[in-house]
């Protein structure tokens, strides 16, 4: 496919507010090209996110095959299977070596081919594969992605168990040391892909839902309450904008009160000599907010931005 | 700059920024689109009318373009983060895969299985000829000392196969109708050769060697078995007993050595290509044909399991695998050469690579 993640980096100009991935910051996006033309940006599933999946879905393997036996052994139904029904018998066992097999080879493949593509751990810790360059995600690369555990996950832990066990010797030391290069090696790439994802094309992303809130700027709410700003006194940019509109949706007083005092200082402030017209934190935070938005917005349209309060005035 | 109050008293129109009536305009397509997509998620496409299959491309479509307009005209955070998220939802869904069941099936066995195995014949030769060796080595140290076959095979692996056995109890273990027809021992045995499968393919990421060793030890028991049977006048019968599924397993482990070969050959050479995206596409390729190994072994245990239990005549058992053999050969020779496209990787398939 020609959309391809290059295209993005191509690109030197960015949106500024969606390099603020999702408002998380430190967290890196892998962006793909839709067919029509815009940008998304994926958010890379960290390596302790992909850890806890990976915790999950491995308390599940291990406890699930326990609990069908305890209910085994205590189901009321008793027959010695092996004396009366040889047949019967046979077939349990089949069922069961089928359901083992599953449980350790089957598991991760059968989540991952379904829907959301993802295993019971990735959807708890709301994460899901895709395809690296945004396409189709083929059964093949489920396969293949999975199919590298064994040398990824399961050979590397028993090599270091080996060593930790007291196997002592050069080539077990560098089998350990290989193991855990492997073991670790998504904490070295951008993505936090592991071999598996290199190999079958695919990524882990991270999947926040998303809730369509409010809209912070009221103007006309602003007008009534009687405050206004000069076009110097709208002296930030677009980032100290959404820890502002951040830190007006928790709308916590004590936050408030300190950002609120800030920009009073650093904007000059004079408070209305009418007691009665001092507005509250909360109040005169909303209406810079608006009045800062409306400035930044218009000038946007124009096409000139302004990233933060250290870049040069629009 | 929007107009701050001026001193008349006359009534004005509500100030809107324009990110504000953009969003009043939109905001209910994105509702719309979140809540096809809940339903989607929730009960597939199948509960969905025609009118609203028909508008759930044209709400993915409005919702793109709010976003892309949005990141230039609005700075309001929480909706931009919010059109990023359904936007990301909508598009994992509307381009991910929505082949039906049918068309994944006739994509597989009829162009991506063949095919991928056509493309690993340099790599399937190369693992031909370490079985070979293999074999032939197991036979030679054998033939030239008895006491190597305990080595090759510690007794906890011959399974009573070993060099004290009486002619009477090996004949035994190449078993009879005794046991049940689709005994578990069957099935234990497939699911073991699928695990091994994926070890020997998952291993080739350790630059092949690995995958190497596995191989050329397969061969080795091979070699030393049939040698051991041989030496007590059973080696007809025993090639026999191996050669009914023996065909199609050694086939699949042979496709599932060349897989690892192959990742192993990418990973070293990538050629023309970078790195990763070599990487990628051995990865796709290999996994393709890993699938069809699966399936191949599923045949195989099949064959262990009934087949082998229930027909006892030698010549039967070698006409069987012999025509599995055949059969296996024709399918990955013949079909699928002549598709315009290859449905699973979006390439054209190989030309005149088989053999």
């Amino acid at each position: 496919m020609a959309r391809a993640a290059k295209a993005a980096k191509a690109a030197p100009k960015r949106d500024l507010v969606a390099n603020a991935s999702y408002g998380e910051t430190g967290r890196t996006t892998s962006d793909i090209l839709t067919p029509e033309g815009v940008v998304l940006p994926f958010i890379n599933a960290t390596f302790g996110e992909r850890v806890g999946a990976l915790l999950i879905d491995m308390l599940i393997i291990v406890f699930v095959p326990i609990i069908v036996f305890i209910v085994w052994i205590a189901l009321p139904i008793h027959v010695d299977f092996d004396k009366t029904h040889k047949a019967l018998s046979s077939f349990v066992q089949i069922l069961l070596l089928f359901f083992m097999f599953f449980i350790r080879s089957g598991y991760f493949i059968f989540f991952e081919m379904g829907p959301k593509a993802a295993t019971p751990g990735k959807r708890f810790m709301k994460l899901r594969v895709i395809s690296h360059d945004g396409g189709r995600l083929t059964p093949a690369a489920i396969f293949t992605r999975n199919a590298l555990r064994e040398v990824e996950l399961y050979l590397p832990v028993t090599l270091i168990g080996v060593f930790l066990a007291g196997e002592k010797s050069g080539s077990a030391a560098l089998a350990a040391l290989w193991a855990l290069a492997l073991l670790l090696l998504p904490l070295f790439n951008k993505q936090h892909a592991r071999l598996g994802d290199f190999l079958a094309g695919t990524r882990v992303v991270h999947m926040p839902k998303a809730a369509l809130s409010y809209d912070l700027a009221d103007l006309d709410g602003d007008r009534g309450l009687g405050i206004s700003f000069t076009t110097e006194q709208l002296a930030y940019g677009e980032m100290e904008l959404s820890v502002l509109e951040q830190v007006l949706r928790e709308r916590k007083p004590a936050v408030m009160k300190a950002v609120a005092d800030k920009i009073k200082t650093r904007i000059g402030w004079v408070e209305p000599q009418n007691p009665e017209d001092v507005p509250n934190d909360e109040n005169f935070l909303r209406a810079y907010y608006g009045a800062l938005r409306a400035h930044l917005e218009s000038r946007m349209l124009l096409g000139r931005r302004r990233k933060d309060k250290h870049d040069g005035a629009v | 700059m929007v107009d701050r109050p001026g001193p008349s008293d006359a009534p004005r129109p509500a100030l809107r920024l324009k990110s504000q009536k953009f969003r009043e305009a939109r905001q209910g397509d994105w509702r719309a689109l979140s809540g096809q997509l809940d339903k989607a998620e929730r009960r597939g496409l199948g509960s969905f009318s025609v009118d609203e299959l028909l508008n759930l491309p044209v709400l993915y479509r409005s919702t793109m373009s709010s976003l892309s307009m949005a990141q230039s005209i609005s700075l309001d955070r929480n909706m931009i983060t919010y059109l990023q998220a359904l936007c990301v939802r909508a598009y994992v869904y509307i381009y991910g895969p929505q082949t039906r069941l049918k068309d994944v099936l006739s994509g597989f066995f009829i162009h991506a299985w063949p095919n991928a195995v056509r493309k690993l014949a340099r790599e399937m030769l190369l693992t031909f000829l370490i079985l070979i060796v293999g074999g032939v080595a197991g036979w030679l140290l054998c033939a030239f000392d008895s006491n190597w076959y305990n080595v090759l095979l510690p007794s906890d692996q011959a399974q009573g196969r070993d060099l004290g056995a009486s002619v009477e109890s090996l004949r035994k273990s190449m078993g009879g109708a005794e046991d049940h027809a689709l005994s578990p021992f069957a099935v234990f045995l497939m699911t073991h050769n699928v695990r091994v499968a994926i070890m020997t393919f998952a291993m080739g990421a350790i630059f092949g060697l690995p995958t190497f060793a596995i191989t050329l030890y397969t061969g080795i028991t091979a070699g030393a078995m049939i040698w051991l049977f041989a030496s007590k006048g059973l080696g007809y019968e025993f090639v026999a007993w191996l050669t009914i599924h023996g065909t199609t397993e050694f086939f699949a482990l042979i496709i599932a050595a060349a897989c690892g070969f192959h990742i192993a050959r990418r990973l070293m050479f990538p050629g023309d290509a970078t790195r990763r995206t070599a990487l990628a596409e051995a990865g796709l390729l290999s996994g393709t044909a890993m699938i069809g190994v699966a399936i191949m072994l599923t045949v195989a245990g099949c064959l262990e399991g009934i087949g082998r239990q229930t027909i006892t005549d030698s010549l039967w058992r070698i006409l069987i695998g012999l025509v599995m053999l055949t059969i296996w050969s024709c399918y990955f020779l013949g079909v699928g050469r002549k598709t315009p496209a290859d449905a699973f990787t979006g390439r054209s398939p190989a030309t005149g690579e088989g053999g």
